[in-house]
């Protein structure tokens, strides 16, 4: 096999691990989605939201709590392989350390774009506004990417601390500022019926943050995670 | 543990930084001119840019120093690293909190979602977050490992925070009429002189503190983990 199918390989048996894990356990996905909705409603009744406001605010409220209900994602992610002892055999597996990044990070923007794809009906339903537009969902595909794997990234960090659960919302946040800024515009511009063109600078900031996190995952993963 | 001397060059640069900040003090008070619509607390402006420039600055070299820790493994990178994001914190509060006080009477609030402003404070945090980090992991080469990472990872998202958020208010130009305030005022001669001399005395006070941090950390690591 070349080295770059066995690469391909090694990261899909991770993800194929982690789905396998989600599918019997059914611990991540759930709590994910009942966070996020939870916010929602934190959000409406602590913004005494109007319906005319409401219409503004869809990609705001629909990021902030996609954000939140990820961190739990994020962390749980990794601590699953703490607490197991698996990361160790992940790391003693003679394979590249960043195949196990790009395969926890794909699991991660996986989980969440699922929980993303079921919260637009809901959020559609809640604010009577049609979510399902192609445009809305590429910034969905592109801001979620690079907000996992930027997460994931913080995730392995923090898990070496003491204070290590709540240690990756402080990192991460103010990291994932210029994701959240540019996805919540993004989102605003399609709702609002704003065109390509005028959007395409937002787009192509969270392709930019994208290839950053990315890059920054394979080149620091095994850094982070050596002993 | 024994006292080792200070170093001349630092005695040298706490001299030049004291005699650089007292004498940029009078040349902002009796040299420069008052500007025309802002009146004198446009004076601000030399220690709030200076200091600014100082804070990006020492972010620089605590990514630089984690770039160098990581490709030596020498823990002297480390505590330059610490030191710079130390000295940088401080700068950039300075900034802050100078901005604040200018921004009072000439934008007639304390605070402004402008780009600039804004990026400073989340980079305030970020570096926050730095601390936050370091103090939860136990070992040295932990600390310095990660911290190196972090370090890095912070300097590279820090421009696209800055340019998302002055995208945002470009999108938004009625939000903040006054967020492009700032360069919009020509500098006489004598206040050029005064601004420059005035980013070449931060300069200096900048290596000073960080040289100084430097010292704190090494004698730390020597004393509790009994480095060489």
């Amino acid at each position: 096999m070349k080295p770059f199918q066995r690469y391909l390989k090694t990261i899909w048996q991770i993800v194929r691990k982690d789905i396998r894990v989600e599918w019997r356990g059914r611990q991540g996905i759930p709590v994910m989605l009942v966070f996020s909705l939870l916010i929602v409603f934190l959000f409406n009744f602590a913004l005494q939201l109007s319906p005319e406001l409401q219409a503004g605010l869809t990609a705001g409220l629909l990021w902030v709590s996609l954000a939140f209900a990820s961190t739990l994602g994020l962390n749980r992610s990794i601590n699953l392989e703490r607490e197991t002892g698996a990361l160790d055999g992940l790391l003693l597996a003679p394979v590249d350390r960043s195949a196990v990044f790009f395969g926890k990070s794909l699991s991660n923007f996986l989980f969440t774009t699922l929980v993303a794809l079921v919260l637009l009906p809901i959020f559609g339903l809640f604010y009577q506004q049609n979510l399902f537009h192609p445009a809305l969902i590429l910034a969905l595909l592109l801001g979620v990417g690079a907000y996992t794997s930027l997460g994931t990234l913080l995730a392995a960090l923090s898990i070496q601390a003491r204070t290590r659960d709540v240690l990756l919302p402080v990192l991460l946040f103010p990291l994932a500022l210029p994701v959240l800024i540019a996805a919540v515009e993004a989102s605003r511009g399609v709702i609002s019926g704003q065109s390509m063109g005028e959007l395409q600078s937002w787009f192509l900031l969270l392709l930019a943050c994208d290839i950053l996190f990315n890059a920054a995952g394979l080149m620091f993963f095994e850094t982070i995670l050596e002993e | 543990m024994t006292l080792t001397k200070k170093p001349t060059a630092l005695i040298v640069l706490d001299v030049l930084s004291v005699t650089g900040i007292l004498g940029l003090l009078v040349l902002v008070l009796f040299f420069t001119p008052v500007e025309a619509t802002m009146g004198s607390i446009q004076k601000i402006f030399y220690f709030h840019v200076a200091s600014a420039w100082a804070g990006m600055l020492s972010f620089l070299i605590a990514a630089g120093a984690g770039i160098g820790y990581l490709s030596s493994r020498r823990f002297s990178w480390d505590w330059l690293s610490l030191a710079a994001v130390q000295v940088g914190v401080v700068f950039g509060l300075v900034a802050i909190i100078s901005g604040m006080i200018w921004a009072r009477p000439v934008w007639n609030t304390w605070w402004v979602w402008d780009p600039r402003l804004t990026t400073t404070t989340i980079m305030e945090l970020i570096y926050s977050a730095y601390f936050i980090l370091r103090a939860g992991l136990t070992t040295p080469e932990t600390r310095a490992r990660l911290g190196a990472v972090y370090a890095i990872l912070s300097a590279a998202t820090v421009p696209l925070t800055f340019f998302s958020i002055r995208l945002f208010r470009t999108i938004h130009p009625v939000v903040i009429a006054a967020g492009s305030e700032g360069a919009s005022f020509n500098m006489s001669p004598r206040m050029q002189m005064t601004f420059i001399t005035g980013l070449i005395v931060f300069t200096i006070l900048l290596v000073d503190l960080i040289w100084h941090c430097y010292h704190l950390s090494k004698r730390k690591a020597k004393e509790q983990w009994e480095i060489k």
